[in-house]
């Protein structure tokens, strides 16, 4: 009876977004703006019954600031989801944010020159 | 002697004599033909009721007939409206999951804007159930559900059914299991466990919770669906249970108008691929307790990534992300790559500890040779372009390091 080749392949998302936030509703975007960093507190432990996006979130952001746009691209959520998730954890004192750019170190005045030129040739 | 003979009494006993001879005879003639006549419909009625036999016979025989052209031709009517159904409910099928993928790109195009991801959500909501309908009748109908390619966690089968009911919020997944079903077994079980829930919300009152608990078994995974609400009565659970157990067609118009589809496509879609179903035991808040369990052949080693896209960071390994190069720049003696984006994302490697932008001397020297290593050098000069970048950009409104 049955016949796999008469199915045809299905490619929507399997778990919808709103089943994700559970039915809340979404956070204001100024609250965690796009570029806003965002990154693991020190010496934390996920929160129990965490979802797979929020344990995606969580080795993500492990590793360093990221924005909240880029969070989102990686775990393949669309933002206002994400922000949600990230919301969270930040409540739970997860996060560390900031809405600039960690400064960089021993770097030494020549190169950083070097790299401008390179990019600016590059960009325009 | 002449006396006698003239003696009129005896001429008067003669003719009564006579008389009564005749009488007798004619009596006896009448009663003759009576009986014939009585024979003769005696024989009549026999062949009458010889006939009624025979007409009785033919009747049954002609009924019988009737009976089984009836069926057959009840059986060719549920046969093509099941083929026109079937075919309908194919196109809103595939025109259901064209809104949803339509969706999942309107949901990542809109998402930064609160109001519309959150208005658009709703239609997704709808959508969703809708395609849950096409996909029951379309089942019943003898169609197809649609194909998974690859296997899926339970926890995720359960969350994609709970998305496909209307009141999904009721619902809570428990599940301390890590493992998967096979892609075969994703939709129909997601399928079916969107039918389970939709009855538990249904039939228990508004706001009380529902519960999806999954657990191993030695034969396999469970899902446990507990309700609060009144439990089912004698008829509709020997209902449930005649329609689960069924093996073959289920007659699309016995099941009431408005139709319940639910444990008939629950009882179909086990039996075609396999799991069993079972409702009716006492759930420990007094409603129902409905059972799905999946056998260990629909079980996948495979543990699917929990995210999509997620945790490639380390990547190379993910095609779809593959980092899309920009022309070498010279930046310190040979040629560097610079900048990896993929879908308007910066793409870079994570720092760890502290900041270096700086590319090691001889890393720079074997770039050309060395591919991860100009990776890494463009990596992080392009996220040092961002840096800066977004640096001069950005409105500090945060202290740093807001927690």
């Amino acid at each position: 009876m049955t016949r796999p080749g008469e199915e045809a392949s299905v490619t929507s998302e399997f778990v919808r977004s709103y089943v994700i936030t559970g039915g809340r509703s979404l956070p204001a975007a100024d609250d965690l703006a796009l570029h806003t960093l965002v990154t693991l507190a020190p010496e934390r432990t996920p929160p129990l019954g965490a979802g797979p996006e929020v344990m995606a979130i969580w080795q993500l952001c492990a590793g360093g600031y990221l924005s909240v746009a880029e969070v989102a691209g990686h775990v393949g959520l669309p933002v206002g989801v994400a922000r949600l998730l990230l919301t969270d954890l930040s409540e739970q004192g997860h996060l560390l944010r900031r809405a600039e750019p960690p400064r960089a170190q021993n770097v030494d005045r020549a190169t950083l020159e070097k790299v401008l030129n390179g990019l600016q040739s590059l960009i325009g | 002697m002449t006396s006698l003979t003239t003696d009129p009494l005896l001429w008067i006993l003669l003719v009564v004599l006579v008389a009564a001879v005749v009488a007798v005879m004619r009596a006896r003639r009448t009663n003759m033909a009576l009986r014939r006549t009585r024979k003769d419909l005696e024989a009549g009625l026999g062949q009458a009721r010889g006939d009624v036999g025979q007409l009785h016979t033919h009747i049954a025989a002609l009924t019988a007939q009737h009976q089984r052209d009836l069926a057959d031709v009840r059986a060719d009517a549920e046969a093509s409206t099941k083929a026109v159904l079937k075919s309908a409910m194919g196109t809103l099928q595939s025109l259901a999951e064209e809104q949803q993928v339509l969706l999942d790109s309107l949901l990542r195009k809109y998402g930064d804007t609160t109001d519309v991801l959150a208005d658009l959500m709703t239609v997704d909501h709808t959508g969703s159930q809708f395609g849950r309908r096409a996909k029951g009748i379309s089942v019943l109908c003898g169609g197809w559900l649609g194909r998974r390619e690859g296997a899926a966690t339970v926890y995720d089968v359960a969350r994609s059914a709970q998305g496909r009911i209307k009141d999904f919020d009721r619902v809570s997944v428990h599940s301390q299991v890590n493992v998967s079903l096979v892609g075969k077994a994703v939709e129909p079980v997601a399928v079916v466990l969107a039918e389970l829930l939709d009855n538990a919300t249904t039939y228990s009152a508004p706001g009380t919770p529902v519960e999806v608990n999954i657990q191993t078994v030695p034969t396999g995974v469970c899902y446990i669906v507990d309700d609060a609400g009144l439990g089912m009565d004698q008829e509709t659970k020997d209902r449930a249970a005649a329609l689960l157990s069924v093996d073959g067609p289920v007659d699309i118009t016995g099941l009431g108008d408005p139709p319940r589809f639910g444990f008939a496509v629950c009882g179909m879609l086990a039996a075609r691929y396999g799991f069993a179903v079972s409702v009716g035991s006492v759930s420990p808040y007094g409603g129902v307790r409905a059972v799905i369990r999946v056998p260990e052949s629909l079980l996948s080693a495979d543990t699917p990534a929990p995210a999509a896209g997620a945790l490639d960071d380390q990547d190379a390994a993910a095609p779809e992300a593959a980092p899309q190069r920009l022309a070498p720049v010279p930046v310190v003696g040979p040629s560097h790559v610079v900048g990896t984006t993929s879908g308007g994302l910066p793409k870079r490697r994570r720092r760890s500890g502290s900041v270096t932008v700086v590319p090691a001397p001889d890393t720079a020297g074997q770039e050309g040779a060395a591919e991860p290593a100009s990776e890494v050098t463009a990596s992080r000069i392009g996220a040092f372009a961002r840096g800066t970048q977004l640096g001069r950009t950005t409105q500090t409104t945060e202290g740093p390091d807001n927690q």
